[in-house]
């Protein structure tokens, strides 16, 4: 739109958009601000903005109270083994549906973009009952051997975006020199693909950290759960200590917004890819 | 014959790329999903194997009134929070495309809450709506208004999600503003000079250019809300409290299927939602060739 028009209105913008900020931003202050508080400071009434004493203490008592840094451990393995299946075989997958020409190719991408809405409570008693005579419940493989079956089928729909953007005359030049589909699609399109796989690695990653239901399918060992699962067991624990909830909170979130900050652009970039059209 | 074994060449190549994929879909969606079917026709605890019991699931379940009230309950929380996010998020998207200073402090700022992992935005939505010491009531006691138990009251309960939904609106912003950036300046520069105001640009320009993004988002927030239960699992104890007035769709089935063990009623429950979802995706493509402009459509 035109600079002239924003420029006149800029005033009531701004202040729509500052107030729209500190309701945005209220939740999480108050979440860092509560972390450092004690126990008592954080119910206090009036409210107490800064926290006097600032106390770090909340992090390590709650550190030593529940095995955090176990629980980091957990979802970073459970993030780690479900980011290699998923760049193998979406990648591979959406090469299949963007790369090459066969017939009913399109057919059958609309099949897979239709279990997008198939609810997942839908196949979940079956697949439930299968895992336990895998003997796969009560550890990670039901969330992970999945994904090394195409079962994101979100990233496949984001690389297959960005593969059909890449010109189809770098796949003819290879072939025209006798070079095989495989040998494309690892030399050729893969290397042109770091963008959008660094994309689907964070979605991925961020996937997994967020996981609930997953692990509290398959997961019943305290020991083995991951972050989530650790996270609501304090919410659960420790009500009566505010500061000690916020401080795990906290803990939780830091990591993810700071990666945030350092990969902004993959983000956006990724999100961009996935709200286009096909 | 040259030219049909390179087809049959192609088609070859091509299914087996694509193979991870068929391999995946049908032992973990179309076997799963054929034996949900059988199993809502069937009493079965998952240990022995399941008795055919006929229409028994679903007589019982047309009379059983707490899935009534899950029923309810998730479309009173899809019905306000897709409409809401989708407006609020088309919102925020429009007013950070007005080339404002700081477009990108803004967009990062209404961004992280989305990324924020969904049981620590539910620790910091309970805490700050805690009905006697929670900041959002401080706030309103501060107006003299007397502010409710929020998650821990029957009428405010699923207000309560709602608003922790809005707060988690980033994805859907930035796919608008992805999408409004995609509008030729061009179209805009047309509609000025044939005396558009600022009400009639956006009509008759800007959503029938990003209606398909506006679809697919809304579709999928649909699908995701029918869905819901991890924030009201986190948050009430014991799930679906106060009273049944959080008891989602999903909650009733994970409590019927993993605490109690009625697999085949539980199934019969995922099969009429099944249906539910499909219906409402049907008649929402069916309605939006009303609505949704596609570039280049011979239609």
């Amino acid at each position: 739109m035109p600079a002239r028009r924003a420029r006149r209105s800029s005033l009531p913008k701004h202040a729509v958009l500052i107030a729209l900020s500190a309701m945005f931003a209220l939740p999480l202050i108050w979440m860092i601000s509560s972390s450092f508080k004690t126990a008592d400071q954080a119910i206090a009434m009036p409210v107490v903005w800064w926290p006097h004493p600032f106390l770090w203490g909340n992090y390590s008592q709650l550190f030593a109270a529940q095995p955090f840094f176990r629980y980091f451990w957990n979802t970073f393995l459970y993030a780690a083994i479900t980011i290699v299946g998923v760049c193998v075989s979406s990648s591979l997958v959406a090469y299949g549906f963007s790369r090459l020409r066969w017939p009913g190719r399109d057919a059958v991408f609309y099949v897979m973009l239709l279990t997008l809405i198939l609810p997942f409570v839908c196949t979940l008693i079956p697949l439930f009952v299968m895992y336990k005579r895998f003997g796969w419940t009560g550890g990670y493989l039901p969330l992970e051997v999945p994904t090394f079956f195409g079962s994101s089928v979100f990233s496949t729909f984001l690389l297959r975006q960005f593969f059909m953007t890449i010109p189809a005359s770098l796949s003819e030049a290879a072939r025209i020199d006798g070079a095989n589909e495989f040998w494309i699609y690892s030399r050729v399109i893969m290397p042109l693909a770091k963008p959008a796989l660094a994309s689907v690695i964070l979605f991925q990653f961020i996937y997994c950290w967020n996981d609930y239901l997953g692990p509290l399918i398959y997961i019943s060992d305290p020991g083995k759960y991951p972050l989530s699962l650790g996270l609501a067991e304090i919410l659960g624990t420790y009500t009566t200590n505010w500061a000690w909830v916020m401080a795990g909170a906290t803990a939780a979130t830091a990591p993810i917004v700071i990666l945030f900050f350092f990969t902004q652009k993959s983000f956006i970039q990724g999100i961009a890819l996935t709200g286009q059209k096909g | 014959m040259h030219r049909f074994s390179l087809k049959w060449r192609q088609t070859r190549m091509g299914l087996l790329f694509v193979s991870p994929w068929i391999i995946g879909f049908c032992a973990f969606y179309l076997y799963p999903f054929a034996a949900t079917f059988y199993y809502a026709f069937t009493r079965f605890t998952g240990i022995g194997n399941p008795t055919f019991t006929g229409l028994a699931n679903f007589s019982t379940l047309a009379h059983d009134p707490v899935f009534r009230t899950a029923l309810f309950n998730t479309f009173y929380y899809t019905a306000i929070e897709v409409p809401l996010s989708t407006a609020a998020a088309l919102g925020l998207a429009l007013l950070l495309n007005m080339d404002v200073r700081g477009q990108s402090f803004y967009r990062t700022l209404f961004y992280i809450p989305s990324i924020v992992p969904v049981i620590a935005s539910s620790m910091i939505f309970v805490w700050i709506f805690q009905p006697s010491f929670g900041i959002v009531n401080s706030l309103l006691a501060d107006v003299h208004i007397n502010g409710p138990a929020w998650f821990f009251s029957i009428t405010w309960s699923k207000p309560s999600f709602i608003l922790l939904g809005l707060w988690g609106l980033g994805q859907p912003m930035v796919i608008y503003l992805a999408a409004l950036q995609g509008v030729p300046r061009e179209m805009y520069e047309v509609a000025d000079l044939e005396g558009a105001n600022a009400w009639q640009r956006l009509r008759k320009v800007t959503i029938p250019m990003i209606s398909p993004v506006i679809l697919f988002n809304v579709i999928m927030s649909l699908v995701l809300s029918i869905q819901y239960f991890t924030q009201a699992q986190v948050i009430e104890t014991p799930p679906g409290s106060p009273g049944t007035s959080t008891m989602f769709f999903v909650t009733y089935y994970y409590q019927q299927a993993f605490t109690d063990l009625h697999l085949g009623y539980a199934s019969a429950m995922t099969f009429l939602l099944f249906i539910l979802v499909l219906l409402i995706t049907v008649v929402l493509l069916r309605t939006s060739r009303r609505w949704v402009h596609y570039e280049n459509d011979p239609r």
